[in-house]
């Protein structure tokens, strides 16, 4: 339950979330709910073809309808030299169409107009005359030799992408040579959408007086994106505040700069008013960064007892028309290496093909580290895949492959260095909680009964904390973060950071951090994110870096404080500063623990009565550049039952052990469990974005693109160890992504172990009850 | 691309059941749904129709260009428009043949590319659509050649007995 705010020493309580009384009372901000003097609305005109040739666009009726400010198409923006945006790939985007449309839904022309209503229905009147091309869909058939290219701008004339590799390819052909097991398995990661609850959106409002551009919008990293509009429309960045309001929700969606963003500033720098653009679920689910679309094909090499030896992966991965997805701009498939996982393979060579198709660019960070999800849920498959082949149960084979306690700090095949874990111990109270055993037995009994129950097992590991200045950064911007502190007079904090939440938690999980540090509570500190000019500059929060990076950010802060602090405290205790002690609530003078001062008379003294010479006030920023990244690991066990008639597959149980180094706020972290894991449910049961071969994409919005209701939603079983990081200042590693990078596998894991005894070694997901049954019928289990 | 395809029987010659589908003013008026008809030349007409599937509702334009094969045999149908941010590109087929009881057979292939949010938000919902509305176009046909037949047997009574007429 959760504990006061006004409790001192607040790290590692279940304090009450500061931000709650707001969002449940239905006193949230969102993007929707600003409104400006003179504000106008913008719609956007879409692509019915996944791949054609604009012909003509004709503006002339739209622009005569009742409202209708102005109409902008590509040619408009070309003028301007606007007409193509760079993606955080490298590579560029259309902001309207020009010449060709390459997916359905993609953005042809924006329409302007005095009401939301009149914009939609104006957008009905602009006649685009479009030649329909062949349309690519399918990654490989992309690759072939005589598929049509579809990115004309391109200097290269081809589909692919990029290639890109890691790891030592002739130590691992090596392995594999002489290998007594070798095991083999295709695996797709389909792809799936973010689906905040809140979709995308902005206010663009230009002041022609002060030539001052505010913007607000649905944005996770608002420095980054005050950054590139500054780049891409030449208005100096300090003319540009992005102010980030609540979020509802992001997931990576909302880290992208979008079309519609351009569109909306272009329109209020054109009209000199407030132009408001927002989504429609529709147009988030079809046109904005989507996630994951990797074909994966793994290779083990290991010996007969089930000792891995080496890892081979090839992959391709479906970008869609344009590469937008979100990297560091070192790594073309992310963090995607990181796929040995929690096993200490001698050698591993990773291939990932990225190529070009009619379907919408994108490939966020969905919850996950930047292709860290399909990693994790790759090698957590192949593992049972071998499990099964040597013949040794799947939780044994992971514990004789772990990378040992003493490993640790422990260098990976492909170049990672881990900071720590222990994932033994991890595994180890993982079986005990669920009664490993005594399933396996139930298991037993019910198979000789004909019933089909399945135990999934995945024992992960996520990378996080994306930072470190040497190997990260978003186009060209290192991912340090940022934090600020300001202590007034009384005692009262204002922190800002750089990071944006959105829904996790920070004005709570920070302060605690904050507070921790300076002697305070958590009522004492108020964290303000998201306005770009009063924050310091900050990557935002996405691929959960917050805490692992402004988290530290905050702590060194408050330390840098409280270094002055003990300098004014021993000149108002009349010691020497080294005769300061500080044990969390207050300063004392060595052995006198009579004589004591607060961080509150402290913050008083420094306004009025500072040591001669000392500047007065209290306040302090920092910029943390983590030395490594930091990660979390943990082990997920799935239980599940199929019925045999429909192929149902009822998730009976669920355990989650995370450990995700020092835990700040329990209740927080659990919640972001309970999330992360519906989501991770969602993904393995029920979420697929289709297309049909012209291109058009068959899951638009929530009738079919599915999102879990409690209804639905399994009970999750929650616990944790506590690997602290070596690193990281209080160390925390960070949980928001974990269950949703570790429970696919354990999900699916646990259905194709149920379906094990009919020689099922493999079942793509999402695992809908009409593809089980499909399996049951085919091997006589049912009619 | 998805491909409809059928035939059905018409109990009345071919080469009344050719003039009448390939006269626009007529067979026009056999869409379902229709809102207007605009008749630019024997070969080219425009139609304004309403649209329902699933939760996309709205108005569509349609152009149909009809280009004869075979006179009095077969002939060929594009049918290009949309509307909603939605299109339609079709290619009809129309083949007539003689039956043997004196009657015509009508046999149908359409192949149809739709794209946009008819497609992918109606997607599940659109080839039962498609039947239906084939199914009213067809029953708007034979009620219409049935009103034709009946012309026809009034004016073949109007031939046989020319003195009736002033």
């Amino acid at each position: 339950m959760a504990v006061r705010q006004t409790e001192l020493r607040p790290l590692g309580k279940s304090v009450g979330r500061k931000e709650d009384p707001r969002f449940i009372r239905g006193k949230g901000r969102y993007i929707d709910d600003i409104v400006l003097p003179g504000m106008l609305y913008m719609c956007l005109v879409r692509s019915p073809y996944a791949h054609a040739r604009i012909k003509s666009i004709d503006t002339s009726e739209a622009m005569q309808a009742p409202g209708v400010k102005l109409v902008i198409t590509g040619e408009d923006l070309a003028a301007m030299n606007l007409a193509w945006m760079p993606t955080m790939a490298n590579d560029q985007q259309m902001v309207l169409a020009t010449g060709k449309v390459l997916y359905q839904y993609q953005e042809v022309a924006a329409v302007i107009a005095e009401t939301r209503e009149q914009a939609v229905d104006a957008a009905q009147l602009v006649y685009v005359d479009y030649e329909p091309l062949p349309v690519v869909v399918d990654p490989f058939k992309a690759l072939e030799p005589d598929a049509p290219i579809l990115r004309e701008d391109r200097e290269q004339k081809s589909n692919l992408i990029f290639h890109w590799e890691a790891g030592d390819k002739e130590a691992t052909e090596e392995l594999f040579r002489n290998a007594p097991v070798v095991v083999k398995q295709d695996v797709r990661f389909p792809r799936v959408h973010p689906s905040p609850l809140e979709p995308c959106g902005c206010i663009a409002d230009y002041n022609t007086a002060t030539g001052k551009l505010t913007w607000y919008v649905t944005s996770q990293a608002p420095h980054a994106h005050r950054t590139v509009l500054s780049l891409v429309s030449g208005l100096p960045e300090h003319q540009i505040r992005v102010i980030s309001p609540d979020v509802g929700g992001g997931f990576g969606n909302k880290v992208p700069v979008y079309p519609g963003y351009v569109c909306a500033v272009v329109a209020s720098l054109k009209l000199g008013k407030p132009v408001k653009w927002i989504e429609t679920r529709t147009e988030n689910t079809t046109s904005t960064g989507f996630a994951r679309d990797y074909h994966m094909t793994a290779e083990i090499a290991a010996e007969e007892d089930g000792r891995v030896l080496a890892l081979r992966v090839k992959t391709i991965a479906d970008h869609g028309a344009f590469d937008a997805a979100a990297d560091p701009s070192k790594f073309p498939a992310g963090l995607f290496s990181i796929v040995t996982g929690s096993y200490n393979f001698k050698e591993a060579f990773v291939e990932v093909d990225g190529v070009y198709t009619n379907k919408a660019p994108g490939g966020v960070a969905y919850r996950c580290s930047f292709r860290v999800t399909e990693a994790a849920y790759l090698i957590e498959r192949v593992m049972d895949v071998l499990a099964r082949r040597v013949g040794v149960d799947p939780a044994e084979l992971r514990k004789r492959n772990f990378i040992r306690k003493e490993q640790f700090p422990y260098k990976s095949p492909t170049g990672w260095t881990y900071d720590s874990g222990d994932y033994e111990k991890t595994l180890a109270l993982a079986l005990e909680k669920i009664g490993y055993e005594e399933l396996r037995k139930e298991q037993a009994e019910k198979r000789a009964r004909g019933e089909l129950m399945g135990i999934g097992i995945s024992t992960f590991t996520e990378v996080v904390g994306a930072g470190p200045s040497h190997t990260f950064d978003i186009m060209g911007i290192k991912m340090f973060d940022s934090a600020q502190i300001r202590v007034h007079p009384t005692g009262k904090v204002i922190a800002r950071l750089g990071v944006r939440h959105q829904g996790q938690g920070h004005e709570t999980t920070f302060a605690q951090i904050i507070a921790q540090e300076l002697g305070l509570s958590t009522d004492d500190v108020i964290v303000e994110e998201g306005d770009t000019d009063t924050a310091p500059y900050g990557l935002g929060t996405y691929a959960s870096r917050s805490t692992p990076t402004a988290g530290g950010a905050a702590a060194l802060c408050a330390r840098r404080i409280r270094e002055k602090a003990k300098k004014i405290a021993a000149h108002l205790l009349e010691v020497g500063e080294e005769d300061v002690v500080f044990d969390g609530v207050a300063f004392s003078a060595k052995g006198l623990a009579s004589r004591t001062v607060t961080m509150k008379d402290i913050a008083f003294a420094a306004y009025t009565n500072v040591p001669e010479g000392m500047e007065p006030g209290l306040e302090a920023t920092y910029y943390y550049d983590p030395p490594n990244l930091t990660f979390p690991h943990g082990a997920y066990i799935a239980v599940v039952d199929i019925d045999k008639g429909t192929g149902a597959v009822k998730v009976r149980r669920f355990l989650a052990v995370d450990d995700c180094g020092t835990v700040i706020n329990p209740m927080i972290v659990e919640g972001q469990v309970h999330g992360g894991l519906t989501e991770g449910f969602a993904i393995a049961f029920m979420q697929d974005i289709p297309f049909d071969e012209d291109g058009n994409c068959l899951a638009t919005n929530w009738m079919d693109y599915l999102v879990p209701t409690a209804l639905d939603t399994p009970k999750w079983e929650t616990d944790r160890t506590v690997t602290p990081s070596p690193h990281h200042p209080i160390g925390a590693k960070g949980v928001g992504e974990s269950p949703n990078v570790g429970s696919p596998a354990a999900f699916v894991n646990a259905v194709v172990d149920a379906l094990a005894p009919l020689g099922v070694e493999h079942i793509d997901m999402p695992i809908f009850p009409w593809k089980v049954w499909k399996i049951l019928r085919e091997h006589g289990v049912t009619e | 691309m998805r491909t409809y395809q059928g035939d059905f029987v018409i109990d009345l010659p071919r080469q009344t059941v050719w003039e009448f589908v390939m006269d626009p003013q007529r067979m026009g008026p056999c869409v379902p749904d229709l809102l207007k008809l605009d008749v630019e030349s024997e070969t080219r007409f425009h139609t304004l129709v309403r649209v329902g599937v699933g939760p996309v509702r709205g108005k569509f334009n349609l152009t149909v260009e009809v280009t004869v094969t075979e006179p009095e045999e077969s002939a060929e149908l594009s049918v290009r428009g949309g509307g909603m941010g939605s299109r339609v590109d079709m290619k009809a087929k129309l083949t007539l043949s003689d039956t043997e009881s004196g009657g015509t057979k009508l046999d149908w292939r359409c192949d149809a590319a739709i794209s946009g949010p008819i497609a992918s938000l109606g997607g599940r919902m659109i080839d039962n659509e498609a039947r239906k509305i084939t199914e009213k176009l067809f029953a708007n046909l034979r009620e219409a050649l049935s009103s034709v037949s009946e012309q026809v047997a009034a004016t073949s009574t109007e031939t046989a007995e020319p003195e009736s007429t002033d």
